[in-house]
């Protein structure tokens, strides 16, 4: 046989490959314990794809490492046992405790597997329902921003701007008033807190009579607050009253005020 | 796990053979890259590709008693073992039916899996340098698993030549690994 010509066939890279029929394979390995030659080509084959495959590595994913290294703490243990029941059959109750112990660590090793797999995968359901029922939260409050922000925006919206009397300069409120529904809305921009028996109750002024629009109760997450209807008005004004309110407006306890 | 060792090859085996784990750690660390782009060019999808990586480093990690020195490189031994595993995957059920991989059976002259794609590295990647009738043997045999008689039978080829063919693909092969 021609070695120069067998090593040429491409037979070395189907044996290497694992292509090779099986009657090549055998017929291979035969040449190889006797012709170094073809053992130095099939190294040499091995090595090329070697560099090769290496240069094309791809990184798997991290947590693999992770998961193989603990598949493989059992697998060890489990592979060990058949040596020693073939070397040592007089022992045999040793090594049936043996194998029982390693069993034994094997499935304690899996049940901690298990059970913090079981741990996390707990946690990370809990972590996602909270940021869902968060997200919904936030929609919905997001939703009625932007529905109070339209509101301030459609078309005969009147705005009045209520500044601050001298019992709180600082103070500021906005009225909105929709001309076409005669619905009422309030911003508050700035107001003192009140104290706990007292509420804010705003006022529309008609020929100087002052008409009752409700009580402020101020809604978290909401930038206006809607109060009673009024037909017409020519300006606007919060008082601070009892809770509760009262009748007719104490001129004294004003807070704000201002003309549509 | 420490892995800043350097191992030779022949005392990586002996220290896998002693279930060294800190050994291991170096083999996964430093073959699992290019294992896992061979075994993504037979399966493709990823998160098989996860499965069949597993697979082939416990079985690295429980056969190396049967790895033989006088037989190959210890590269080579992995490599099979990891090809073995991703031909096993796509051969079983759940696998077809989640793939558009077609039996050998089903095709007829018109056959052709292997195309320029996203899976153009390593290997792949220079079998496109081949002959379209060599490249398809290649496909057909080292990424799909097909004994030369079944290649034969599907593609209405006598034997002879598929050998032929394959044996000559290969060398080129070699040539372009150069």
């Amino acid at each position: 046989m021609n070695v120069k010509e067998y090593i040429q066939s491409g037979v070395v890279e189907s044996y290497v490959l694992g292509v090779a029929t099986e009657a090549e394979r055998q017929e291979f390995e035969q040449l190889c314990a006797t012709n170094p030659e073809i053992v130095e080509a099939r190294n040499a084959f091995e090595r090329s794809l070697e560099v090769q495959l290496m240069q094309d590595a791809i990184q798997p994913p991290a947590f693999l490492k992770e998961k193989i290294q603990l598949l493989i703490g059992s697998a060890g243990s489990e592979t060990y046992q058949p040596e020693i029941i073939e070397e040592a059959p007089v022992r045999r109750m040793n090594v049936w405790k043996l194998v029982a112990a390693a069993c034994f660590i094997a499935l304690l090793g899996v049940g901690y597997w298990a059970y913090t797999s079981n741990e996390k995968y707990n946690d990370a359901v809990a972590r996602q329902s909270s940021i869902e029922k968060e997200l919904q939260q936030k929609n919905t409050q997001l939703a009625a921003l932007e529905q109070d922000a339209g509101m301030m925006q459609k078309p005969g919206i009147k705005m009045a701007a209520l500044k601050g009397t001298p019992n709180a300069p600082q103070a500021l409120t906005t009225v909105f008033w929709d001309s076409t529904s005669k619905d009422v809305y309030l911003l508050v921009n700035n107001l003192p807190q009140a104290a706990s028996d007292k509420q804010y109750q705003l006022w529309a002024l008609l020929d100087g009579k002052p008409i009752d629009l409700g009580m402020l109760e101020l809604q978290q997450n909401r930038l206006l607050v809607k109060m009673k209807n009024v037909q017409n008005a020519q300006a606007f004004a919060i008082t601070l009253e009892p809770k509760g309110g009262s009748p007719a407006p104490t001129m004294t306890a004003m807070y704000v005020s201002g003309e549509l | 796990m420490g892995t800043k060792q350097i191992y030779e090859e022949w005392e990586l085996v002996t220290a896998l053979r002693s279930k060294d784990d800190q050994a291991f750690g170096y083999l996964y660390d430093h073959y699992s890259g290019a294992l896992y782009s061979v075994v993504k060019q037979v399966v493709g999808d990823t998160e098989i590709s996860n499965d069949v990586l597993q697979e082939t480093f416990v079985n690295i990690w429980r056969k190396i008693e049967l790895y033989d020195e006088t037989k190959g490189r210890l590269f080579t031994w992995m490599l099979n073992i990891a090809r073995n595993a991703a031909i096993d995957k796509t051969r079983s059920k759940g696998f077809q039916q989640s793939s558009k991989l077609q039996p050998i059976s089903e095709t007829d002259g018109t056959y052709a899996t292997v195309k320029p794609g996203i899976d153009d590295y390593g290997l792949k990647r220079l079998l496109f340098k081949l002959k379209e009738e060599h490249r398809l043997l290649i496909d057909l045999s080292y990424y799909q698993g097909y004994t030369h008689e079944q290649i034969s039978k599907a593609l209405a080829i006598p034997l002879g030549t598929v050998k032929t063919r394959i044996r000559t693909a290969l060398s080129q092969l070699r040539t372009l690994l150069q």
